[in-house]
């Protein structure tokens, strides 16, 4: 019982989810309510864990739930960003009629399996906690069940999410059977010599997750999955899966397999270009921006790999600031998505952001800043997420890697550029409704200042993250 | 020793061919007959480890309720290669049984295996890589565990079930309009005056009903 107070944020949520289920089925009506709620017990989770963070190192349950600033700062930011998300998604899902009491509930679920994921320390919990989150967003995927490419996304990410599933588990078996322990410590302590065992064990391991942050070869279900869900949804998918799904990756390689780097990181090296080039030049004949910004976050998160690729903390710490900037520049592009309604419908496609310069002078405004940020045009936060990772790529002579972030770079570029000509330079169309609640104005506000005014004070994230340390 | 090592590579060997067969095979009611074939399989090798009680769990959870319920849901849906004529009248020259006939055939065999290897030379199955001690049953050691050194997985067990009944009633549940439901307490709570209306009938003139 003296350690109750580690878990708290955990047992606090998973309450929060049943009572929420209570007061749904017995009260009529409730679903506003407990979209509020929900929010709210965001809100609570998000002091409970800032209340812990003080903490340096924390074992629990046998040592396989591990509480450490990595955990910690990756829980803020991922329950920090799932305020946001319920923030800006609660005018959408009433208005295309999604308002039912289990949608604020599902997310909490995934919510809760992200934060056993970061915790995790043992080889079955991360999978539970995997598959708790899985589990909620397949739901949430094909949540608007009446609209044929939502139920086709969620059957697709489904089916591919089983079959990665299927081989991390291959893998995480093999791990078990060459190193005889779950435990991540143990596995490191265990598996000091090479056998090939281990290596098939790790490549599956990392076939699996790679899956899960959309990484290529493993992207193919992301552009459907994203175009098909629910707006909300896929902001949902954009940023919180790839928080867990990027700390795991961090746990992975820098704990159990922190003595086999010489095995992963051609792996990483090699999954981190594929991304960077492929999200670039796919993404060049998108017509639809939630499509396009699917190919955007398979890119990114080839920067993202390309820190961890480095083994070193300057790169895992790069990896950390580049994933906690793109959250950001993905919450300001998704509440202007948001604003983007005319007549209870909402626009999703490049072509009806023609013109919307002349009447939108604001939004226009915070989607140029937030494009160029994705673009890395300094001095707007998206460059410096970028520059930290080639900063620690460079530092451990990988050039190669560098040079060819660089030139995809340049090429993604050129699809944020046409948007935003299409924005400032195209004929006008008809005009967008302006009244917008006030959780959508209040973080696209937010976002957009922060990316502005990140230059000015950019030891803000550094210094915090600056404390993870994983060799 | 040598007996042992034979009869983990039939059960193996039955088991990965069981499971190519599921995935190769065209009609769908055969790759149900292999699955089953294959879980069969794989609850005895469970057996001859010494783990009885997950070959058993195995055996009631995945062949008793999962495979049966493959085998209804293949059945109604009728996506089994001959459309339309598994419902029909019509014999279809039995193709299914010689399959069904091998698979149980199969099973019959295995089952000989196991359970008469155990009953007349119970140190035949028993592997020599894992230790589990024959005083304490498998399901007390697992009870040991479970709920002291594995709570956490325990609960977050109860958690993904939870999520799961929730994700299948929301993707599934549909209000219909127009359904008629008993209403217990209507029923009991009606009284004699609303039901029934004394009419004083005269003579030759009969009653006029909602008038």
């Amino acid at each position: 019982m003296e350690n109750f107070q580690y878990i708290l944020p955990e047992i606090f949520i998973s309450i929060a989810i049943m009572l929420f289920l209570l007061v749904g089925v017995f009260k009529k009506n409730s679903s506003n309510l407990i979209y509020s709620l929900s929010t709210i017990s965001l809100v609570i989770l998000l002091a409970l864990i800032i209340n812990l963070s003080s903490l340096d190192k924390i074992y629990l349950f046998n040592s396989s739930y591990k509480i450490d600033n990595l955990s910690n700062y990756m829980k803020i930011i991922l329950v920090g960003s799932g305020v946001f998300v319920m923030l800006t998604g609660s005018k959408y899902i009433q208005v295309i009629n999604l308002n039912k009491i289990e949608y604020p509930i599902l997310i909490l679920s995934s919510i809760l399996g992200m934060m056993i994921m970061i915790s995790s320390n043992d080889l079955i919990v991360f999978y539970m906690g995997l598959e708790l989150q899985s589990l909620a967003l397949y739901v949430l995927a094909s949540f608007n069940r009446d609209n044929l490419l939502s139920t086709e996304s969620g059957l697709k990410y489904f089916v591919l999410s089983a079959l990665s599933s299927g081989l991390l588990l291959y893998g995480c078996s093999l791990i078990y059977g060459f190193s005889e322990s779950t435990n991540f410590d143990q596995i490191l302590i265990n598996s000091t010599e090479f056998n090939y065992g281990t290596t098939f064990g790790i490549v599956f391991i990392l076939v699996g997750l790679a899956f899960k942050i959309s990484a290529v070869p493993f992207h193919m279900w992301a552009p459907d999955v994203y175009q098909g869900s629910p707006t909300s949804v896929t902001l949902f998918f954009a940023i919180l899966p790839k928080i867990a799904a990027l700390s795991v990756f961090i746990k992975f390689l820098y704990t159990p397999f922190a003595n086999m780097n010489d095995q992963w990181q051609t792996i990483i090296v090699f999954i981190s270009i594929a991304s960077m080039i492929f999200g670039a030049v796919a993404a060049i004949g998108q017509k639809n921006l939630k499509r396009l910004i699917a190919y955007s976050s398979i890119s990114h998160m080839g920067y993202a790999l390309a820190g961890l690729s480095t083994v070193s903390n300057q790169g895992i710490q790069s990896s950390i600031t580049y994933i906690s900037i793109y959250l950001v520049m993905n919450l300001a592009f998704f509440s202007c998505l948001f604003m983007l309604k005319r007549n209870d419908k909402y626009y999703e496609n490049i072509e009806d952001l023609s013109g919307l310069s002349k009447k939108h002078p604001i939004l226009s405004l915070s989607l140029l800043i937030v494009l160029f940020s994705l673009a890395g045009i300094p001095p707007l936060a998206g460059f410096f997420a970028k520059f930290y990772v080639f900063l620690a790529v460079i530092e451990q002579s990988m050039y190669f890697l560098a040079i060819v972030g660089l030139l995809a770079t340049v090429v993604a570029a050129f699809y944020y550029l046409r948007i935003i000509k299409i924005i400032y330079f195209d004929p006008e169309k008809e005009e967008y409704e302006t009244s917008h609640n006030l959780g959508l104005k209040i973080t696209l506000a937010i976002s957009t200042i922060f990316i502005l005014a990140y230059f000015i004070y950019p030891s803000s994230i550094t210094e915090i993250v600056s404390k993870i340390t994983m060799i | 020793m040598i007996a042992h090592s034979v009869f983990f590579y039939i059960f193996s060997l039955i088991a990965i061919v069981s499971a190519v067969m599921v995935t190769v095979s065209k009609n769908t009611v055969h790759s149900v007959f292999f699955l089953i074939l294959d879980f069969i399989s794989i609850s005895c090798l469970f057996i001859m480890i010494g783990a009885e009680f997950l070959g058993m769990i195995m055996l009631i959870v995945y062949v008793g309720a999962v495979a049966v319920l493959f085998l209804f849901v293949v059945m109604m849906l009728n996506v089994a290669e001959q459309k339309g004529q598994w419902f029909s009248s019509r014999w279809d020259g039995g193709t299914h049984i010689p399959i069904g006939l091998l698979v149980s055939l199969i099973i019959f065999f295995e089952l000989i295996i196991v359970i008469g290897g155990w009953k007349y030379k119970p140190d035949l199955l028993n592997s020599l890589s894992i230790n589990i001690s024959s005083e304490v049953t498998n399901t007390r050691s697992i009870g040991n565990v479970l709920y002291t050194d594995y709570i956490l997985l325990f609960q977050i067990s109860g958690m993904i079930l939870l999520v799961a009944m929730i994700g299948a009633i929301v993707l599934t549940y549909r209000k219909r309009a127009g359904v008629k439901r008993q209403s217990y307490v209507k029923q009991i709570s009606r009284e004699r005056n609303e039901g029934v209306d004394l009419v004083q009938a005269e003579k030759n003139k009969g009653v006029k009903i909602d008038a």
